[in-house]
């Protein structure tokens, strides 16, 4: 075909689109120390049962994906979790902080990949969390405020919420005391 | 309905590729030079669209390419291309401006083995043995977008889609209904269209009147699964009806066409490609054209077996915070 539009969409594959790349805001022990100013991490890794995964699911209504929790015990009290949720393309790894009495004592998003939804990083919207325990059911544009242009990922770190404060009740605080 | 044509008609020459020619040269240097590439959402289907919109103040350009080619006899291809930009006003509401610009190739292809152009090309009238080709500036559309309800603060996503295309010796109001629902953490993703668009052109005989032509009613429905990070893939498949008026009462054809999508979404650039094929399930109806039904497929001139679409796009405009 001798068309002149023939090859203008061929032309499209050879322009730059960019390489994608992963913006790293904090790593693990940055976290640690802003969220547990000079206490000291125990790392205690665990991995979800099947009843506990089923239990999670049913307290938090969020799906489990993974079973591997990554925790740290805390010397002056309180658990530090990393953790990730899906976002539009990738992961967003971010790090939970729980004082002794399992509320939530700090949420640091680690690492964020997507160009759209980063001001889930802003404080004021991190700080709606804090104070927030099991049984607190968290919903977006209810006691969860939305950000406009970032509702994926508000959504998303809400969920993780949930299920993070779902696993603190049925995982991690019996065996923590 | 756009008739085929048998008779020839050597005047009806309406080339406007030179339009086209401009067009793209310019947008890509845009493309190349733009300081600042970001990202935005993106299409996880070639055909059925999705509730998700642009954020406000972002930028995007999409080029698309669908192919449509092999019918029941002869030769046939269509090359339709689509350059499109398109912005977020407010997180509710996107406007879109884009060009459509066709190629085509035709010969033995049409009803009793008359060569028959595609529908963009409806106004040329060959002669059944004619070996065709044209390349024509199809025309401009606006493309708006506004969402009722988004599907990851309700149980459904709801939007109201608006597209207006006027070219030469055509004008279209396309219309549509948009439906989302997502499960699984928003990676498995269902969409529903529904597609209401009268057309208006100029055909021979009488080509002073911008007549209807035909009125698209289309259903579309896709499933998309995000199986790894950045890459999501599924089927669509898509009722096409034509009507010879602009309510329901005079059906001409009807076909149904399903196929795979495959989608990869980066941070600052997205492809969607889609293949769908048409199934044999096609049956006549009151308008339906002598000869347009072949084998349990529905080959008018707006019909063909198979159709490839390819969608890239880039993203940028706006501070990121």
């Amino acid at each position: 075909m001798k068309s002149r539009f023939f090859l203008l969409p061929l032309t499209s594959f050879v322009l730059p689109g960019g390489t994608a790349y992963a913006t790293v805001y904090l790593s693990v022990e940055q976290a640690q120390a802003l969220m547990f100013p000079g206490a000291m991490f125990q790392s205690d890794t665990r991995t979800l049962t099947n009843e506990q995964v089923k239990a999670i699911e049913h307290a938090s209504g969020v799906n489990v994906r993974g079973r591997q929790l990554k925790l740290w015990r805390v010397s002056t009290g309180g658990w530090f979790i990393v953790d990730e949720v899906v976002g539009k393309h990738e992961f967003i790894p971010f790090a939970l902080g729980l004082d002794d009495s399992g509320a939530i004592k700090g949420i640091e998003i680690l690492e964020y990949r997507e160009a759209y939804g980063g001001q889930i990083r802003e404080p004021d919207w991190r700080k709606q969390f804090i104070g927030k325990q099991g049984g607190s059911k968290l919903q977006l544009n209810k006691n969860i405020r939305n950000i406009s242009g970032a509702t994926l990922s508000c959504k998303h770190v809400t969920d993780g919420m949930n299920r993070l404060l779902a696993t603190y009740e049925i995982a991690i605080k019996e065996s923590g005391r | 309905m756009v008739t085929t044509y048998m008779a020839g008609n050597p005047l009806q020459e309406h080339r406007c590729g030179g339009v086209g020619r401009l067009w793209y040269p310019r947008l890509l240097a845009i493309v190349v030079l733009w300081p600042s590439l970001a990202h935005a959402d993106e299409p996880l289907f070639g055909f059925t669209y999705t509730t998700d919109l642009l954020p406000k103040g972002k930028f995007e350009v999409e080029q698309w390419s669908t192919t449509r080619f092999a019918k029941a006899t002869g030769n046939f291809w269509q090359q339709e291309n689509r350059t499109e930009l398109e912005y977020g006003v407010n997180d509710q509401f996107q406007f879109s401006l884009y060009a459509n610009y066709d190629s085509t190739a035709a010969y033995h292809n049409g009803p009793f083995g008359a060569t028959t152009p595609g529908e963009p090309f409806s106004y040329d009238v060959p002669s059944p043995d004619d070996h065709y080709r044209r390349s024509r500036f199809i025309g401009v559309s606006g493309e708006a977008i506004y969402r009722l309800l988004s599907p990851y603060t309700h149980t459904v996503g709801v939007a109201l889609y608006f597209e207006p295309t006027i070219g030469p010796g055509f004008i279209e109001p396309e219309t549509r209904l948009i439906l989302q629902k997502n499960f699984r953490d928003d990676r498995l993703v269902l969409g529903f269209n529904f597609t209401y668009a009268p057309e208006y052109r100029r055909l021979p005989p009488d080509t002073t009147c911008m007549c209807l032509a035909e009125t698209d009613v289309n259903a579309d429905f896709g499933l998309s699964y995000r199986f790894r990070r950045n890459w999501s893939a599924g089927f669509e498949f898509i009722n096409e009806r034509e009507l010879n008026s602009l309510n329901f009462a005079h059906e001409i054809n009807s076909a149904y066409d399903f196929g795979p999508v495959v989608h990869y979404g980066g941070k600052h650039f997205f492809v969607t490609a889609t293949f769908i094929a048409q199934l044999p399930w096609a049956t006549t109806h009151s308008d339906t054209l002598p000869g347009a039904i072949v084998g349990g497929r529905d080959f008018d001139n707006d019909f063909e077996k198979y159709r490839v679409r390819v969608k890239f796009g880039w993203y940028f405009g706006g501070k990121e915070k």
